[in-house]
């Protein structure tokens, strides 16, 4: 799965030598960093008078919750519409929906139902996923669930392990981002040391 | 702003009408100023770095809401200990990324079963947990130097790398000449390449 741009047709055949391999390192780290994420509002506006003040951090952290909840919502109801409308290329969804996953060649026997719930007021779009027919994996392994927006993994949304082919899983997972109208999923196999990238996609949506 | 007025702790941190150090200031210049309580340079720092900060804390603990509780902590720590950062033992994105680590850590040990976005942080002397580690400080260095590149240049490369557009589709988008997109591409990663010239190794 191409899980970014191609570095040979974003630059075409220059520069040649040292500084190509330098500029091929960034693009690889650009690919393992992903994307930036999005801040709220009152984040993006600077520093607060509590992050400097020293004295009573426990009822100033309760206090700062509460008011970062409050303004969050208050942004969220004055800032929605500009912010949906300014997210670039697609639009956001609203509804829940559920969407059945599918093994690949790679876990043939693999069947998932994944349940988006709705958004919370932190903007979490929290999910459950139940699986069956994955196989267990090796020390080390894990199966991962990927954003997947315009085609390509975008960002994670937890990971779970599996005892075997013949235990059905349910895990709780999170999206922690702004879904968009054709986001959608998919699990991925990773073994630490031996993948780059997102993994090899073991599952996906079964109408793909 | 009533809002701001009625709860003083989410108000601005004042700069107390100090002469703000030039954008241009290194990190460990700032931390310098930071801890002799320069709210300026505390300002600049902030806004070099909190996407980095969300960014980690949402791989981390895969909440928003527990994101940015750990954002504020993050930042509140890097206040209270830049008196301690030492510039002969690393350089201050390392201490800052250690420093931002360890109060995501604490929200993440104090706040509950979390949902996981990301595997947990490891012994950096085993190979997988390093590389997770090492991938987390890899996003938290090019997210700090995205902040850095002219805007024009960091359009191109967010589109190109994260929008899944091919570059004339980039070119489409943007209303430019495909070799404008390819020139500012180049640009852009030549730009990052010097930023991050301690981290390519």
């Amino acid at each position: 799965m191409t899980h970014g741009p191609d570095f040979d047709e974003l630059l075409g055949g220059e520069p040649l030598g040292p500084e190509r391999e330098q500029l091929r390192r960034v693009h690889e780290m650009l690919l393992t960093a992903g994307p930036p994420p999005e801040l709220p509002p009152h984040l993006e506006a600077g520093p607060n008078l509590a992050m400097t003040t020293v004295r009573r951090r426990r009822q100033v952290r309760r206090r700062v919750a509460l008011l970062a909840a409050a303004a969050v919502a208050v942004a969220v109801v004055f800032l929605g519409g500009y912010i949906t409308g300014n997210r670039g290329p697609g639009k956001t969804i609203s509804a829940v929906r559920t969407i059945q996953l599918q093994g690949t060649a790679a876990a043939p026997d693999a069947l998932a139902s994944l349940r988006v719930q709705p958004e919370d007021e932190s903007g979490n779009w929290p999910m459950t996923l139940d699986v069956t027919g994955l196989p267990a994996l090796p020390d080390r392994g894990y199966y991962a669930v990927y954003l997947v927006r315009n085609g390509k993994p975008w960002a994670s949304c937890g990971w779970f392990l599996v005892s075997g082919p013949h235990a059905g899983t349910t895990v709780t997972l999170n999206a922690p981002y702004g879904l968009r109208s054709g986001d959608t999923w998919i699990v991925t196999r990773v073994v630490a040391g031996k993948t780059k990238g997102a993994g090899e996609t073991v599952m996906r949506p079964a109408n793909a | 702003m009533e809002l701001a007025l009625a709860m003083p702790h989410l108000r601005a941190v004042p700069t107390d009408g100090a002469t703000a150090p030039p954008p241009e200031t290194p990190d460990a210049e700032l931390l310098a100023l930071v801890a002799e309580r320069d709210r300026a340079a505390f300002d600049l720092l902030y806004h070099r770095y909190v996407r980095s900060v969300f960014g980690l804390a949402l791989r981390r603990l895969g909440d928003r809401g527990r994101a940015e509780d750990a954002v504020q902590e993050a930042f509140a720590a890097i206040w209270r200990s830049a008196a301690s950062y030492k510039p002969e033992r690393g350089n201050a994105a390392g201490w800052l990324y250690t420093v931002a680590r360890n109060a995501i850590v604490d929200r993440f040990r104090t706040a509950g079963a979390p949902v996981i976005a990301e595997v947990p942080d490891l012994a950096a002397d085993e190979p997988g947990p390093a590389e997770r580690a090492e991938a987390s400080f890899v996003a938290w260095r090019i997210h700090r130097a995205l902040e850095e590149l002219p805007r024009r240049e960091r359009e191109v490369v967010e589109l190109a790398y994260w929008s899944g557009m091919s570059q004339s589709e980039v070119a489409e988008y943007l209303h430019l000449p495909l070799g404008t997109v390819k020139t500012r591409t180049r640009s852009a990663l030549a730009r990052l390449s010097g930023l991050l010239e301690g981290e390519l190794g």
